[in-house]
């Protein structure tokens, strides 16, 4: 990880002073102890701010596209001619990777505007995970020393081995090395546990529709839609979004239930092959909703009905912007019979 | 399930649902109209949306009409390879297959929603679907799940 975070800082300095990246984002040591923020770098010197360890948790692609939709958005004054690229260099773990690639199937920008840091991903650490090994206790002080989290807290030294606080999402990760890279900054990180990654939904789906009902009803009456989901999701990059347009107003503004369900529903429903599991949302949202025991579904089914998974290969369309003639329909109804 | 809790005026006893059926203009709706030019009884439990295509139908009219207690909601559209545009209804496919799926997920019951195909000369097929889709839905019962009901909860604040 120390060698990762080396390679990255020579390479980025090396990008910014060959003037190939305009700006690079990345991540910095956060402010609290034991997490990291998301940073922009634009000159050489600065480059030492980069940090890479398991408290990178943001998908940083939601910035690639903020960053290259204003300057096209800016460029729009210029004539043609005099039109600029600006090139957004980009810490790229697994899930970014994927991030990137639906930004590029729906054409948001070309590949020539990005370029790629891939680094080897092993995981992060989840804040509320962490926070319920330690009951709840600031974390004062804190490091990580090989494979465990050394905490100080009012109450005495603790360690934590960083594998009971990995991130639902990063455990059971199919695509922790980038998919796509202009350069890898490490050897690839051995597998996460793939396999398991349906586990939680399988379960699911053994209950009740009352039941299942039930769950979702709980967990949406948790949200306060902050909206904070949407904004933190590389995939919700929509100029107006459903959630705000009042001609027609899809979401009603009340605090009858329903209208948070609808708002949740599709919010997610919008996810169809273009959720990566990255758990940006999840770890923003400040009322703990679970959210990925919707959204992994979609994942699940897209793989099951369209043999696809979000962001998986560049020169391929995503999931809901492809048909084949023999796609399953056994959802179809028949009157007299089937279904 | 229980029908104890359901708003006022949706009493089980002589419930009728209301479906709304949301169909392409090629090929369900003038299977709809043959059914009619023929003379084929069907019940007169749907009000029907005609649109261009299936292809054009934005999954948020399903869940919306859900929400305004609709009891259930059809799609219908041309057979796979008879879309008068071509293609539009094998993209409403995918996305229809995605969206009931997911909308069972979380409970909603599976005959709410209905996706099938109906073509202009299967006047006979569209009111078997008629007559199914609307027994799929009596069995139900009234929808509680996704239903806005403002109304009711400030005439319960009232009392
Ligand atoms: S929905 Fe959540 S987990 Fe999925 S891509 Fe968006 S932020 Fe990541
Ligand atoms: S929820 Fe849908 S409309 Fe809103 S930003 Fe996300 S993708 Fe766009
Ligand atoms: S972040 Fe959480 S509380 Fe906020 S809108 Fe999303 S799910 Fe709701």
């Amino acid at each position: 990880m120390e060698k990762v975070e080396k390679k990255l800082r020579e390479e980025a300095k090396k990008l910014l002073a060959d003037k190939k990246v305009d700006v690079i984002v990345g991540y910095e040591a956060g402010t609290l102890p034991l997490t990291a923020t998301p940073v922009f770098i634009t000159t050489p010197e600065e480059a030492d701010k980069l940090v890479w360890n398991p408290f990178c948790q943001h998908n940083l692609a939601k910035y690639v596209h903020d960053l290259i939709s204003a300057h096209k958005e800016s460029q729009k004054r210029l004539k043609p001619d005099d039109r600029k690229r600006k090139v957004v260099g980009v810490v790229t773990k697994g899930c970014t990777s994927r991030s990137l690639v639906i930004h590029l199937q729906e054409r948001q920008y070309e590949r020539l505007d990005i370029s790629i840091l891939g680094v080897p991903c092993t995981g992060y650490a989840d804040r509320r995970k962490l926070a319920a090994k330690l009951g709840g206790e600031d974390i004062l002080e804190g490091t990580l020393e090989g494979a465990n989290l050394k905490i100080k807290t009012a109450s005495g030294e603790k360690t934590v081995a960083l594998k009971d606080v990995l991130a639902g999402n990063c455990v059971t990760c199919r695509f922790n090395n980038p998919v796509i890279s202009d350069m890898m900054l490490g050897e690839p990180a051995p597998a996460m546990n793939p396999a398991a990654e349906y586990a939680e939904i399988d379960e699911f789906e053994k209950l009740s529709p009352e039941e299942r009902w039930a769950y979702f009803e709980k967990e949406m009456a948790k949200c306060i839609r902050c909206a904070a989901c949407r904004q933190a999701c590389p995939s919700c990059y929509c100029k107006v979004c459903f959630a705000e347009q009042s001609m027609p107003q899809w979401v009603g503004i009340s605090e009858d239930p329903s209208d948070t369900q609808v708002f949740q529903f599709m919010r997610m429903y919008h996810m169809v092959g273009r959720c990566v599991d990255c758990g940006s949302c999840v770890s923003v949202c400040p009322m703990g909703v679970d959210l990925r025991k919707f959204l992994k579904k979609l994942d699940k089914d897209c793989f099951v009905l369209f043999n696809q998974r979000a962001g998986e290969k560049v020169d391929f369309p995503a999931p809901l912007q492809d048909q084949r003639m023999d796609d399953k329909e056994e959802f179809i109804y028949s009157p007299g019979g089937g279904h | 399930m229980s029908h104890h809790d359901k708003p006022a005026g949706k009493k089980s006893e002589g419930w009728e649902p209301k479906i709304v059926a949301i169909v392409c203009n090629w090929c369900t709706y003038a299977g709809a109209d043959l059914a009619g030019i023929s003379r084929i009884q069907y019940p007169p439990n749907v009000r029907i949306i005609r649109v261009p295509c299936t292809g054009r139908i934005n999954p948020f009219y399903v869940v919306k009409a859900l929400q305004a207690g609709a009891d259930g909601v059809l799609v219908s559209g041309c057979h796979p390879g008879e879309c008068h545009y071509i293609s539009g209804n094998l993209s409403a496919r995918r996305k229809f297959a995605t969206l009931k799926s997911f909308l069972n997920y979380i409970g909603i019951e599976d005959g709410r929603t209905t996706f099938t195909w109906v073509s202009a000369s299967e006047g006979e097929r569209f009111a078997q679907v008629i007559k199914g889709v609307t027994e799929r839905v009596k069995a139900l019962g009234p929808a509680t799940k996704l239903v806005k009901n403002l109304r009711d909860a400030a005439v319960a604040v009232a009392k």
